[in-house]
């Protein structure tokens, strides 16, 4: 499964993308961030990409603008269902390049995954669970309509279609702009 | 024409992101300052477009990560800086 829109383009995660993943995914830029800050092996790699490869409850994407590729994002079913009959969805995602990582363009793999799940599977509402210390990834999500539904060391956040539609409306006119002259 | 649209693009700046005209400088960047968030940076674009009778292509949105960036998009919409 492809998904491509807002000028980006998702593509299914390949065997032989895995050195870069593992490059960036072990790089303390990005792990920091993550729940699990351990370093990834190639083997560990290796299994985790065996066990995701057919599983229909999961998704994992690596993230291309203007043909190259920039980071990571995946979908999961937080039921533990095929993503098709999912009802809760939880979305991730980190940027690598240093150009885009604070940049519009960081919303734009999100607004694509967002509105797979919302529009084409159908789910009631998006969950994420981020490090109270992550600020920019709350306020990155605040943005897209999320709200807080449990504080602590692990802020879960949740997002509902209706908030979702309303925050991201100003974005994707944005991001789906293609040439120019008034 | 160009200092005038020197201090259009200033102005565009100080009221997208609610600063004061002289924090304006061409090293300011985007998500440096608690106040050039994407909301503001979308005012921005509101703000620029206005002033200069433009309309930015979605790539030059992505790419005016600075001041410095924003007065050589604008340049290529033919405004002289």
């Amino acid at each position: 499964m492809v998904l491509e829109g807002y000028q980006v383009r998702l593509e299914p995660v390949k065997a032989s993308d895995l050195p870069m993943l593992r490059q960036w995914r072990n790089d303390p830029k990005i792990s920091q961030h993550m729940l699990s800050n351990a370093l990834i092996t190639e083997e560990q790699q290796l299994r985790w990409f065996e066990s995701i490869v057919n599983d229909n409850s999961q998704q994992h994407f690596v993230i291309y603008y203007k043909g190259a590729p920039i980071g990571s994002a995946n979908i999961k079913s937080a039921d533990g269902v095929c993503l098709r009959d999912s009802n809760c969805i939880e979305p991730g995602l980190y940027i690598y390049e240093d150009k885009y990582r604070a940049n519009l363009l960081a919303f734009a793999p999100t607004l694509l995954l967002n509105d797979f799940s919302f529009y084409d599977i159908g789910v009631e509402k998006l969950k994420a669970v981020v490090l109270a210390e992550n600020l920019a990834a709350l306020n990155y999500n605040k943005k897209l309509g999320y709200e807080v539904v449990s504080e602590g060391p692990l802020i879960e956040i949740e997002l509902e279609p209706l908030r979702y539609e309303v925050a991201s409306k100003p974005l994707k006119r944005l991001l789906s702009r293609v040439s120019g002259g008034k | 024409m160009a200092s005038e649209n020197q201090s259009k693009l200033i102005a565009a700046f100080a009221t997208a992101l609610n600063i004061e005209p002289s924090l304006v400088k061409d090293e300011l960047a985007y998500n440096t300052i608690p106040e050039w968030d994407s909301t503001a940076h979308m005012s921005l674009v509101a703000e620029i477009e206005d002033a200069f009778d433009i309309m930015l292509d979605t790539d030059d949105i992505i790419d005016m990560s600075s001041v410095q960036k924003a007065k050589e998009i604008v340049v290529k919409y033919g405004v002289e800086l």
